[in-house]
């Protein structure tokens, strides 16, 4: 029981992860590799503006995910607009912006395991014989929420379907009057939102760290890549498979041995089917 | 003709005031080179109680060097060691940039991880480096090495702990007190997959196998994991009484936020455990860090009386950075730089050999009791008691206090179990 348990937690925390790495992606082709530093950089404000300032959880909140908004739309249309359909060169950029301000916040102070959020419900409950604490269940609720306002943001809204027309096929999408600068702008907020969302969910369960930025941009890349890249039904599926695949090598192999899982599917998946569950990047390549 | 007098007299006065100082400041400083990771507690804490040390002994006068008061100067270089995938080659440099670029003429702290320090022991006897690490590394290889081949290394030194002695002279018999107090006899084991820990896991579980214990799990995480669910459910399953825990990453926290949350009714007793360390770790919890216990390896690195020096110390850490003594390394490389002056004096000279007669000849009471070093392995002499050796020191934080618990000479409380364990 324990492993379905912990597989579902373990598999929407990956989704959260991933989810707005694969947005960006998917709408604008690029490959931004600042997702996990945007990730700390929100949780680092919320804890600042909580523990300096004094000021209330749901507002520092708020104003880290702005913050981190900013950021990274500042970031795409001052940098990456520039380099854009360059691939290696948007890697590097972002890669290297990431960088910096991960670098940057360790060089500030954050260093140590004290930099940490309360969670939002204390306690724990014990589920068929499985303890399990309010936090993880409130990821479980709070993923699925953000995944079914994502589907209904992109599917029910005007902004949301020309995001969805620009991933679909941004030529097309560009003839029926959508910019395809502006719609990228967007999904870099928004993708850069998610990452911050995310650090709001799970960094109560952790401690605010430089190295997470790190981790989460490897699980982002490792779920996106087994998903399909720019497939969010994809991301969401291979969080499961990741994530379960894990859990699963803990119970059975040993904990040491979970790091291994994402990078022995990204392997796989390259090997078998190298535009990933739902991708079509390559579709034609591989039919060929 | 009088009040020039006066004003002559003044002047002498004012000279004779400023001149000594001055004549400190002005004199050749002695530069001490600190490899040290200092993005991580047991770097920067060194890197902190170093300069506090050479603070205190700039204001007294310096040191006096056959004669000559020359002052401490300290050079610091970011080894990385303790970062996840930062390649040894990294702390090498670190080490080489500090004898050669910034003409270190002594090394202390760091490197800070093992595999750095032995890597490191080859340049640092090349080039005659005296070198007293302080920080990290608990390794018995580093020690054995020196007494092995004694000409080549004879230049390096250890002040801190090391982890045969923290086994069997501390954490063993601190395990067994807690067994006999409350009737508990089966641990399971969460170690960090760094060396020292994965060797410090298995050598404790083979041990108390031996003293009637049953190890019922044992798990090895990657540097940086978040998530200890699974295995605390495990522990919980096999009925575990004691989690022993062996971790330097500031990750470890989420551990013993997780245990409290699902209760497990296990004591989390941490040989290393970064984390639980820092005098912060309470307040940055919200208090779930109650109950769990760690090692800092030297007395000093959490208040207790060892000696008149440890409290002495811990308030002047208190007064320079706002905070209690951090963790380990703070004690240890606080003492380097004393024995070091102490050596230095006694040798008259900066000349490697002649100070490396000295130092083993070092025979003083220190923060964590008399220090001495091993003639043959340059490691500091250990024991329970300070005034025969190093005194080591095992807390468990009760009610927002780091509260020493092991070794009963300087223990300041008892170890409490969490209320979901008590009958």
């Amino acid at each position: 029981m324990e492993i379905i348990i912990y597989g579902v937690i373990n598999s929407v925390t990956l989704a959260l992860m991933a989810l707005g790495f694969t947005l960006v992606y998917g709408v604008s082709r690029l490959p931004n590799f600042a997702h996990g530093a945007f990730y700390v950089l929100a949780g680092y404000i919320c804890w600042m503006l909580l523990n300096r300032l004094g000021l209330p959880y749901f507002l520092a909140g708020l104003i880290g995910l702005a913050v981190v908004g900013g950021v990274g739309a500042a970031m795409y249309h001052f940098i990456l607009e520039r380099i854009r359909g360059m691939a290696i060169s948007e890697i590097i950029a972002s890669y290297a912006i990431g960088l910096a301000i991960l670098e940057g916040l360790r060089w500030g102070g954050l260093k140590g395991g004290t930099f940490i959020l309360q969670p939002f419900v204390e306690g724990s409950v014990d589920i068929l014989g499985v303890s399990v604490d309010y936090q993880r269940i409130l990821v479980v609720v709070l993923g699925a929420a953000l995944v079914g306002l994502l589907w209904l943001f992109v599917n029910q809204t005007k902004l949301g379907l020309a995001l969805k027309g620009m991933a679909q096929d941004e030529r097309a999408a560009m003839t029926l009057g959508i910019d395809s600068d502006k719609m990228a702008v967007v999904a870099m907020a928004l993708g850069s939102v998610f990452a911050g969302v995310a650090a709001l969910i799970l960094l109560p369960m952790g401690s605010i760290v430089v190295e997470a930025g790190y981790h989460v941009l490897i699980m982002a890349v490792a779920v996106c890549i087994v998903g399909g890249l720019g497939s969010w039904t994809g991301a969401v599926l291979a969080a499961f498979v990741i994530g379960f695949a894990q859990i699963l090598t803990v119970a059975y192999i040993g904990a040491h041995w979970q790091v291994v899982v994402a990078l022995v599917a990204i392997i796989i998946t390259l090997i078998l089917r190298p535009s990933g569950i739902f991708g079509k990047q390559k579709e034609l390549e591989e039919r060929v | 003709m009088h009040k020039f007098m006066k004003m002559f007299f003044a002047l002498l006065a004012v000279l004779a005031l400023v001149v000594p100082a001055g004549g400190v400041l002005a004199a050749k400083p002695i530069v001490l080179g600190a490899p040290l990771s200092t993005a991580f507690l047991y770097g920067w804490d060194a890197e902190r109680a170093i300069k506090l040390a050479v603070d205190e002994i700039n204001a007294a006068g310096g040191v006096n060097v056959g004669g000559t008061k020359r002052p401490f100067k300290v050079e610091v270089i970011d080894t990385r060691d303790l970062e996840a995938g930062v390649p040894v080659s990294e702390a090498l440099l670190a080490v080489e940039k500090l004898i050669l670029q910034k003409k270190a003429n002594f090394i202390v702290g760091g490197p800070v991880r093992s595999e750095a320090a032995l890597a490191a022991m080859a340049l640092l006897s090349k080039h005659k480096m005296i070198s007293i690490l302080s920080t990290g590394v608990l390794t018995p290889k580093y020690h054995k090495i020196v007494g092995k081949n004694y000409d080549k290394f004879k230049y390096l030194f250890r002040i801190s702990g090391e982890v045969v002695w923290m086994l069997k002279g501390e954490l063993v018999p601190a395990l067994i007190g807690v067994g006999k107090q409350y009737n508990l006899s089966s641990m399971y084991i969460m170690v960090q997959d760094v060396a020292w820990a994965r060797a410090l896991g298995k050598i404790l579980g083979g041990i108390m196998k031996k003293k009637g214990w049953k190890v019922v799990g044992h798990q090895v995480y990657p540097t940086g994991t978040t998530d200890y669910s699974m295995g605390l459910v495990d522990a919980k399953k096999k009925k575990a009484q004691v989690l022993l825990l062996a971790m330097d990453m500031p990750e470890s926290a989420v551990l013993l936020k997780q245990w409290f949350d699902m209760k497990v009714p296990a004591l989390p007793f941490g040989t290393i455990l970064a984390a639980a360390e820092q005098p912060g770790f309470w307040k940055a919890t919200g208090g779930k860090g109650q109950f769990a216990i760690a090692s800092v390896v030297n007395a000093g690195n959490a208040p207790s009386n060892a000696t008149p020096w440890t409290m002495k110390f811990v308030n002047a850490y208190k007064k320079k950075y706002g905070l209690e003594p951090e963790g380990y390394g703070t004690a240890s490389s606080y003492m380097a730089v004393y024995v070091l002056k102490d050596a230095i004096e006694r040798a008259g000279t900066l000349n490697s050999d002649k100070v490396v007669t000295a130092l083993e000849k070092t025979d003083m009471m220190g923060v964590y009791g008399r220090i001495r070093f091993d003639p043959k392995t340059h490691q500091i002499i250990p024991a329970n008691d300070p005034k025969k050796g190093a005194v080591g020191t095992i807390f468990q934080w009760q009610k927002g206090k780091r509260v020493v618990v092991y070794p009963p000479s300087i223990a300041t409380g008892k170890i409490l179990l969490p209320p979901w364990m008590q009958k």
